[in-house]
């Protein structure tokens, strides 16, 4: 082999060398599906619950100040997935809210301009009046009483269990205790969007081991 | 990534060099520099299994006798797998369901030893023998989010090949050679781990 063509050799070879290191592989394909997280507090017996409370909206979360409620068919069609899904685990829809012992409330996260930036604290204030914790009760704030990971995406779902037998009385937090992210809701067609939702909930309900 | 940069600077250094110097291919007296892109097969993985050419081996040695060389060596790769959708029980409550793409990435590096025969001919075979520290960084990719754990180890790794030189005189030539690497990194990332590393590869490169 001439010295001239291995010099050619060699320059490919440099081209390799830095092209790159570490390869990172294609994730396009990720989005070809939808991701269901869920978690709940071991320290709770769920069998002790046998009513609960879901509102008929789901609270859109996006770029606006005012928050915005999610009524119409496919949001009832989403809602009605969640009470098939509480009712076949063997709870009880209750339509008074102070006298149920567990409260839904589901959020769709449909832009992430305002709601992670800590650098708008007006925003971050103000987004959960609608969950706040005077929606339910008396209560001072939420809290998860285990670790919880969300990752706050656009096309994201998330639906959370509140334990309204909780202490109210000096300040307390609302306990959150059982919670679902669905991610990857956000395609082009809406319909895939809703059929997705609908099967990430019955995702979540089936992949946690409390009912 | 600091260790790329540096990769990149020294792979660039390397082949500037040998390019600019085509009448007298071995740079230094009694020296070679082996750069060579590999194929990496894991073995008893079940982690990021399947097949990769995403790998590149960088070599040097100084002929301590006309028949042994001793030097430094560094070399990357990259093993990818595609998983389908599955639940996984995180523990503590906590369940996943998603599809993944797994990585593992392996960054050896230390010294590489040679015995070489028939230095003076087009064929020089050798059998060799590599040891020193390995980082791996084992990746799961999934949704929008990347989790990884990184490690360290002890990287082993015999070695047997061939430079094939058309004109010895130069010492410019081709390098192929085929090795098993083994390293004691141990890791976890979601419910996956892995404990110690095997795979064998195939290197095929340029040699002066």
């Amino acid at each position: 082999m001439k010295i001239k063509n291995l010099r050619y050799f060699a320059y490919a070879l440099l081209a390799v060398a830095f092209s790159a290191c570490q390869k990172e592989p294609s994730t396009s394909e990720l989005n070809d599906d939808y991701l269901v997280y869920t978690d709940y507090d071991t320290s709770i017996d769920f069998a002790a619950f046998e009513t609960y409370f879901i509102p008929d909206s789901i609270l859109v979360i996006g770029s606006n100040y005012e928050a915005q409620y999610w009524k119409d068919e496919n949001a009832q069609e989403i809602i009605a997935t969640v009470i098939a899904q509480m009712n076949n685990s063997g709870y009880t829809q209750s339509f008074d809210k102070e006298a149920a012992d567990l409260g839904i409330q589901m959020s769709y996260v449909e832009e992430v301009t305002y709601f992670v930036g800590y650098n708008n604290p007006y925003w971050w204030w103000y987004y959960p009046y609608y969950w706040a914790p005077g929606y339910w009760g008396d209560w001072l704030g939420w809290h998860y009483p285990y670790s919880v990971y969300y990752g706050y995406t656009a096309g994201s779902l998330l639906v959370e269990m509140v334990n309204l037998d909780a202490p109210q009385e000096g300040s307390k937090k609302l306990p959150v205790i059982w919670d679902s992210f669905i991610g990857g809701l956000l395609t082009s067609n809406s319909q895939v969007n809703l059929q997705r939702t609908i099967d990430g909930i019955d995702q979540a309900f089936e992949q946690t081991p409390i009912w | 990534m600091k260790t790329s940069k540096y990769l990149k600077i020294a792979a660039c250094c390397t082949v500037l060099l040998a390019a600019a110097v085509p009448s007298k291919a071995q740079l230094f007296p009694n020296t070679y520099l082996n750069i060579d892109w590999q194929i990496a097969v894991p073995v008893n993985s079940s982690f990021a299994d399947k097949t990769s050419g995403w790998g590149m081996n960088f070599e040097g040695g100084y002929f301590v006798t006309p028949a042994i060389t001793v030097g430094p060596f560094i070399s990357y790769q990259t093993n990818l797998e595609s998983i389908d959708r599955q639940t996984l029980d995180l523990g503590d409550g906590s369940v996943l369901t998603t599809n993944q793409k797994h990585a593992l990435f392996q960054l050896p590096f230390g010294v590489t030893g040679r015995y070489n025969w028939m230095t003076d001919r087009v064929f020089q075979p050798y059998v060799g023998l590599k040891m020193g520290a390995n980082y791996a960084e084992m990746s799961s990719y999934y949704y929008v989010v990347k989790q990884y754990s990184d490690s360290w180890g002890f990287y082993l790794s015999p070695e047997i090949g061939a430079s094939i030189f058309p004109c010895p005189e130069y010492r410019m030539g081709l390098h192929v050679a085929l090795y098993y690497g083994f390293a004691t990194n141990r890791s976890d990332v979601l419910i996956y781990s892995i404990d110690n590393i095997n795979h064998f590869g195939v290197r095929v490169g340029i040699s002066f």
